[in-house]
């Protein structure tokens, strides 16, 4: 079971819920808060929003599973995903997808053993004209080849 | 109000409704799955997609209001060939199976497939193989594959019982209707949600594989296993009489009725209809001291009549006993209070009802019987039967229907009823108390005769029979007026009650609740 939310992260989340006219609208945004505090949103973090927002915790789990950006599983110290989608395919994406899987040494949705990195595949990131594009925690790459993603995952460790 | 077109038909509608309620005011149906009339548009179904004059796309029929000279066409080429395109996505991912899936027969999707399908698939891809019987709640089978995702059920869950059991997970084509950590659907509404799923996403276990929608009869009915008075519809097979099987009861679906139950029934009025077929009395009993006479409807009726009858002459009426129940409808509570109170001045009338039980803020009264409020704008006071009473100074006693048995041991009441000379039972169903009485009446249900109920908001409520009463029972409306007419005080009033109808319209004439509700 994660850490209850600390006295600071309550207080936020309050001011969040402040905002909305109803609670069901401050789901999202206390998500991420959450997720900032805790890495990832596990079933307990599910209870934990519904406890405070006075939801019930179904509500906050359809919101989990829609957004791809809210994990659900603890993530390593870099979250790398990486587009699959059109323009980004077009442009060499499978192939960089392969350079990642080997060079990382894990499978799309998995974390390395030392929890450094977690590689994942998304839909359009928004950023077509760097195809191919990925995102690392919340940094953008894109005009993206092998020797990119070297300096990259290299600059990290 | 505004003045629209509707297919090119001018109508004068309410300002502000949407283009959706207005063309089913005008009787013109737009295709829908996830619109329901009790709640808001959701939009997500695309099947009411709709043309109006001067918007370049097409609109949502159940979202768009109207506006003065607005001009719909609900059938012209664009919108058909919209709608095919809706339910040719719609069917990408629906399994074909129809002929083992019960919403065969009322489903929405298969009707409209039927009007605007494509019938050739254009989909070569391999269907998502899903979860296809996950038991979701007591009664509730969710079906993955069939779900459309138009979110009646979750919407029901959230805005009538608040109870929220189900939620819609993931996104895209993984999308699903779930229950939350294997909470089950657990509310006494639940049944609702397998009658109000437009597919057969939600199917019933009671229903489930036991027959098909379509050989089912339907009749209008009202609930009579609480005091609301919900309406509902009783679908039945009519059995197969040459070959001695008879008519059994498959389901109740509940009937929009916004004045009493809005669109709802609760699970208690849904699943509990199996005393209409089981356990049933057929055959007028008599005991074997009374065998001097027949069982018919004639000899057992003149039988009472006359035992009435000398008692009025010796002016021992007040010998005459009577247990009522609220099962009983206006028309009968009427004609009881007619003969005994008004005619015979018979002072001992006692009511044995089902025991109270809980009730809740949505639908369920805590009352087990549809008629109380009835009863009591009768006049008749709602006294519970004490036995010690009864047994005092009481030579005939009728009792009309079985639930003393719920309040008293069947050896007190066995003990009471020896101390008195002659008992009539009128009952519905076989039971203990049979044995005890001199003559034993069958009577049919609510659903067998016509009347009408009040209901707990003092509501009258019209019904009519569904089916013929099972074997030889008739309507206690009928016998009393039997009864009235034969024991002979004012023969010609009762001569003339040949319909319930025509006993209300008495009744209307002397109670005046009756006259002012009407």
């Amino acid at each position: 079971m994660s850490p209850e939310f600390s006295e600071k992260i309550q207080k936020k989340i309050k001011e969040i819920v402040a905002r909305y006219p109803q609670k069901e609208a401050a789901i999202l945004p206390v998500l991420h808060v959450a997720q900032q505090e805790f890495g990832y949103i596990s079933s307990e973090e599910e209870k934990q929003v519904a406890g405070i927002l006075g939801v019930k915790p179904i509500r906050v789990r359809e919101v989990v599973t829609f957004y791809t950006m809210l994990n659900r599983e603890p993530v390593g110290k870099y979250h790398v995903q990486v587009c699959s989608n059109l323009s980004c395919s077009l442009l060499g994406a499978e192939k960089l997808i392969d350079y990642l899987k080997q060079k990382l040494g894990v499978e799309p949705g998995k974390t390395t053993k030392d929890k450094k990195f977690t590689l994942s595949l998304v839909e359009c990131l928004g950023a077509c004209e760097q195809a191919p594009c990925m995102m690392v925690n919340f940094e953008y790459y894109g005009n993206l080849d092998k020797k990119k993603i070297d300096k990259i995952l290299d600059d990290l460790k | 109000m505004v003045k629209i077109f509707i297919d090119e038909k001018s109508f004068e509608v309410e300002d502000g409704i949407t283009v959706f309620k207005a063309a089913k005011e005008a009787g013109i149906a737009i295709p829908h799955l996830c619109y329901h009339d009790a709640f808001p548009p959701e939009g997500s179904c695309r099947m009411c997609l709709v043309e109006i004059e001067g918007l370049p796309k097409l609109e949502l029929a159940c979202s768009t209001q109207v506006r003065d000279g607005m001009k719909v066409f609900t059938k012209s080429e664009r919108v058909v060939e919209a709608r095919k395109g809706v339910l040719e996505f719609l069917l990408a991912e629906h399994p074909l199976d129809c002929p083992i899936c019960d919403k065969a027969g009322d489903c929405k999707l298969q009707d409209y497939y039927e009007t605007y399908g494509l019938f050739e698939s254009q989909f070569r891809e391999v269907k998502e193989k899903r979860e296809k019987k996950a038991k979701i709640g007591k009664n509730l089978i969710h079906d993955e594959e069939r779900c459309i995702i138009c979110k009646r059920c979750v919407r029901f869950l959230k805005e009538v019982t608040h109870t929220q059991e189900l939620g819609i997970f993931e996104r895209g084509i993984h999308t699903s209707v779930n229950i939350y950590e294997l909470l089950p659907v657990d509310n006494n509404y639940s049944g609702n949600l397998a009658q109000i799923c437009p597919v057969g996403a939600i199917t019933d276990t009671d229903f489930r594989f036991k027959t098909r929608s379509w050989l089912l009869k339907k009749g209008k009915s009202i609930c009579p296993l609480c005091s609301r008075g919900c309406n509902i519809s009783i679908e039945y097979h009519p059995g197969f009489p040459h070959f001695q099987v008879p008519k059994k009861v498959f389901r109740i679906y509940s009937l929009e009725n916004p004045d009493v139950n809005g669109f709802w029934i609760c699970d208690l009025g849904r699943y509990g209809y199996s005393y209409i077929d089981e356990n049933r009395l057929d055959r007028i009993m008599i005991k074997k001291e009374e065998q001097k006479i027949e069982p018919t409807w004639e000899q057992s009726l003149q039988f009472i009549a006359e035992k009435i009858k000398g008692l009025n002459f010796l002016k021992k009426t007040s010998q005459i006993a009577l247990v009522l129940n609220t099962w009983l409808s206006n028309e009968e509570l009427f004609l009881i209070h007619k003969i005994f109170k008004s005619d015979l001045n018979v002072e001992s009338i006692f009511f044995a009802d089902r025991p109270q039980s809980e009730g809740d803020d949505i639908l369920l009264t805590p009352e087990r019987s549809p008629n109380r409020r009835g009863a009591q704008e009768m006049g008749l006071s709602i006294q519970p039967v004490k036995l010690e009473t009864l047994a005092t100074k009481t030579r005939l006693l009728l009792v009309f229907g079985s639930s003393i048995q719920d309040q008293f041991s069947s050896s007190d009441i066995k003990k009471v009823l020896d101390k008195i000379e002659t008992k009539i039972l009128f009952a519905s169903h076989s039971n203990d108390l049979i044995s005890f009485f001199d003559i034993v009446l069958p009577t049919a249900l609510i659903a067998e005769k016509g009347g009408s109920l009040t209901n707990v908001e003092g509501r009258i409520q019209k019904f009519s029979p569904v089916f013929e009463p099972s074997g030889d029972s008739l309507p206690e409306w009928m016998m009393l007026a039997d009864l009235g007419r034969e024991f002979g005080i004012n023969p010609s009033f009762y001569e003339q009650l040949k319909t319930p109808e025509a006993i209300s319209i008495e009744t209307e004439k002397e109670i005046p609740f009756f006259r002012e509700k009407k």
